[in-house]
């Protein structure tokens, strides 16, 4: 009855500092993500990209515009790291590993594909990102976080802040996709590539 | 042309006048009201030397009545909690205490005195709650009246009356006094379904005259339940003027706050604990002899045919339990971040309830102004984001008092004050109050604020269940799971009350019992 008792948290666990239990209060044990807190999986995230987005917290980037309630939940978290807190979270983010998130979207990943012809060029063919570019891995995110991503950049409720170079960029691409369906399609493909961050 | 009304319609009418106290009234004596049921305590029997093991999961108050009920009983119980405090949302702020917020850390900076202290969680125990008031007897914990309904309190509409507050004994006698009129007039007329007899008619005539207090030509000109503009005492009193009922209409008051105080758990007398609700916790702790781990979060719940493994962190290790039994009273919103081996369905069930976002704030105010206002306890109401603003009943001509400056029922204005940092919080709050007495912020002191949404290993206050959600969900999250029981407020019709986090538990262990009594007396047992 209660075969295949899934504890991954049993097999490689990372226990957190405790000064930073609580980012696992939101994202979840191992930080695998908790979908009824709208906080995404970040669990091997890589450490120069939690790094950038905790600044672009901090210094309001993400997180202080009107619309970006999610982003207004975790701004305060942000804030109340120093610099060096936040190398420190940054290695304990990316050492931490759970398994790749259930996929949620139904969206056509073959015209999804096509989408992300325009993608590959920073984000890399299997979506394992370019550090040297800045773009970070897309595989292993829910693919429920990226579409909010999605229309946050195309509307700009992220990337519009001076001085959010990195922001800006993603910005200009997502107005490629013209649609909700072209996001739920493209966001449909990425979650059909081969996750790298999890070797 | 001819209208008739049905007994239903006619209740409501009624209700319209005279509130659900009428409803009540009426209903009451009509004989279809249920009797309050007696108390539902399980009744657990001892389990002498056959070992049970029972991991409670959160130290809030299902979870210590669970383990202070079982290890009498004779179980092993281990009560694992991930915050550093016992208590759950049962939490009494005061002088120095830390408010453990993600990300906004904050100290209470009350003064140190035995009456200033914030009930930030619940606040109120009605006299049906015969759960809680049944442990408050058994730990000696002394209680006093809470005043939650006063009508020389405010109703502030930003909407009506130019934005003006305006006394709840005014708004409250003139819109009976309107009413009354009304329906006068519909019963002179007789327009019903079943006409009334020519007995209920002038019966019910009376009944319009006394309860809006009409005149004798059956006309609403004022009354002195509103207060006296002046004199009353050694000079005749003159009547206030009466509102305009155009107005009065326009205001939001009537559509819910008017009767709200009428409502089973809201209507006076509720009680407190003297000092703080904390009491209630500090009692459990007294007499439970079970451990109860702190700073002991959990990362996996794995359910078994004979029983649930749990495992969790505790200063940097981690350690793995296994109990005949689990009770669980995480919240629902903070499992699906927790790893389970939960059914599809059983999962879902506790997906689909909505995490609430109730959140208070607290004032230490220089001078207790608002006695100087004939107000002593209750709420005034507001359509500001703060919604409601308590006078503190204990502490009375003293010095200061704790006054709840905000307590969102809407989870948009919880969400609004979770966005704030908490200085910003106290500003706005101050600034809406003073829509109600003006010149308010010259009396704070400091404040604090509890967004429960934004609490850490809490994350939200209530669940949000729908009447939808009820008939789909319910039984499959109040019944267990194999071996695993979800209990707290959260699996009651009294989301947010301690009381139904009480009920909750008693039914779990009445469930334990039943199948720890047929375990060890039947065949099972031997082989």
């Amino acid at each position: 009855m209660f075969c295949g008792a899934s504890s991954h948290a049993d097999e490689s666990p990372v226990i957190p500092p405790d000064e930073y239990v609580f980012c696992t209060v939101c994202h979840g044990v191992q930080l695998k993500g908790n979908p009824l807190i709208e906080a995404p999986r970040i669990s091997r995230m890589e450490a120069w990209y939690v790094e950038r987005q905790l600044h672009a917290f901090k210094k309001g980037w993400r997180g202080r515009h009107e619309r970006d309630l999610n982003g207004m939940e975790m701004r305060p978290m942000a804030t109340s790291l120093s610099n060096d807190d936040i190398d420190a979270v940054a290695a304990y983010v990316r050492s931490v590993d759970s398994e790749r998130p259930a996929k949620t979207v139904q969206g056509n990943a073959a015209i999804g594909r096509a989408h992300y012809a325009s993608c590959v060029e920073c984000h890399g063919e299997n979506g394992e990102g370019k550090e040297a570019l800045g773009a970070p891995s897309l595989t292993g995110v829910n693919d429920w976080y990226l579409i909010t991503q999605l229309k946050n950049f195309r509307d700009g409720t992220r990337g519009g802040s001076a001085g959010d170079n990195y922001g800006a960029q993603m910005r200009a691409a997502a107005q490629i996709l013209t649609n909700d369906q072209a996001i739920f399609d493209v966001v449909s493909y990425v979650s059909t590539l081969p996750s790298k961050q999890e070797k | 042309m001819q209208k008739n009304y049905s007994r239903r319609h006619f209740l409501n009418l009624v209700g319209a006048a005279g509130g659900s106290t009428a409803i009540y009234q009426t209903s009451l004596a009509l004989g279809l009201l249920p009797e309050t049921g007696p108390l539902a305590l399980a009744d657990i029997q001892k389990i002498g030397g056959h070992r049970k093991k029972v991991l409670i999961l959160g130290a809030g108050i299902s979870g210590l009545a669970s383990a202070y009920e079982l290890e009498r009983a004779g179980y092993d119980c281990t009560v694992i909690e991930a915050s550093k405090r016992i208590g759950g949302r049962n939490l009494t702020l005061r002088s120095g205490d830390h408010v453990d917020e993600l990300g906004y850390d904050q100290v209470c900076n009350f003064d140190d005195d035995p009456n200033l202290y914030f009930n930030a969680g619940p606040a109120r125990i009605p006299g049906h709650h015969k759960h809680v008031l049944h442990y408050c007897r058994e730990f000696k914990i002394p209680l006093e009246t809470y005043v939650n309904d006063n009508r020389n309190a405010y109703t502030q509409d930003s909407k009506a009356f130019a934005g003006r507050p305006v006394r709840i004994r005014e708004y409250m006698t003139d819109a009976r006094g309107f009413l009354s009129e009304l329906l006068h007039k519909a019963v002179n007329k007789n327009d019903f379904e079943q006409p009334l007899s020519d007995e209920d008619k002038e019966r019910m005539l009376q009944f319009a005259t006394v309860y809006g207090d009409l005149d004798t030509n059956a006309i609403y000109k004022g009354s002195s339940r509103a207060g006296f503009k002046h004199g009353g005492f050694v000079e005749h009193g003159e009547l206030k003027g009466v509102l305009d009922f155009s107005e009065l209409l326009k205001s939001n008051f009537w559509r819910y706050r008017m009767h709200w105080a009428e409502g089973e758990d809201q209507a006076m007398p509720v009680l407190q604990p003297v000092g703080g609700m904390d009491n209630i916790i500090k009692g459990f702790v007294r007499h439970i002899r079970s451990p109860i781990l702190t700073n002991a979060q959990v990362q996996s719940i794995t359910l078994r045919q004979d029983g649930v493994d749990v495992v969790y962190n505790q200063n940097g290790k981690r350690n793995k339990l296994s109990g005949d039994f689990c009770m669980n009273s995480i919240p629902h919103h903070l499992l699906s971040g927790i790893y389970n081996n939960f059914p599809k369905d059983y999962a879902a069930a506790l997906a689909s309830i909505e995490r609430g976002h109730l959140c208070k704030i607290a004032l230490q105010m220089k001078e207790r102004f608002w006695e100087r206002d004939n107000i002593y306890g209750g709420i005034s109401w507001t359509t500001q984001p703060i919604e409601q603003i308590w006078y503190p009943p204990h502490g009375i001509h003293s010095e200061k008092g704790i006054m709840l400056g905000a307590y969102t029922f809407r989870p948009e204005n919880g969400r609004f004050f979770e966005r704030l940092s908490p200085d910003d919080r106290i500003k706005a709050a101050i600034e809406q109050g003073e829509k109600i007495h003006p010149g308010y912020g010259d009396y704070v002191d400091c404040g604090v604020s509890v967004p429960w949404g934004r609490m850490n290993h809490i994350m939200g206050c209530n669940a949000r269940w729908s009447e939808e959600l009820f008939r789909t969900s319910f039984d499959r999250l109040l019944n267990p799971e194999g071996r695993h029981y979800m209990m707290g407020d959260q699996i009651s019709y009294h989301s947010g009350w301690q009381e139904g986090a009480l009920s909750s538990a008693h039914h779990a262990m009445a469930d334990i019992n039943e199948r720890v009594q047929a375990e060890i007396s039947g065949p099972t047992a031997l082989g």
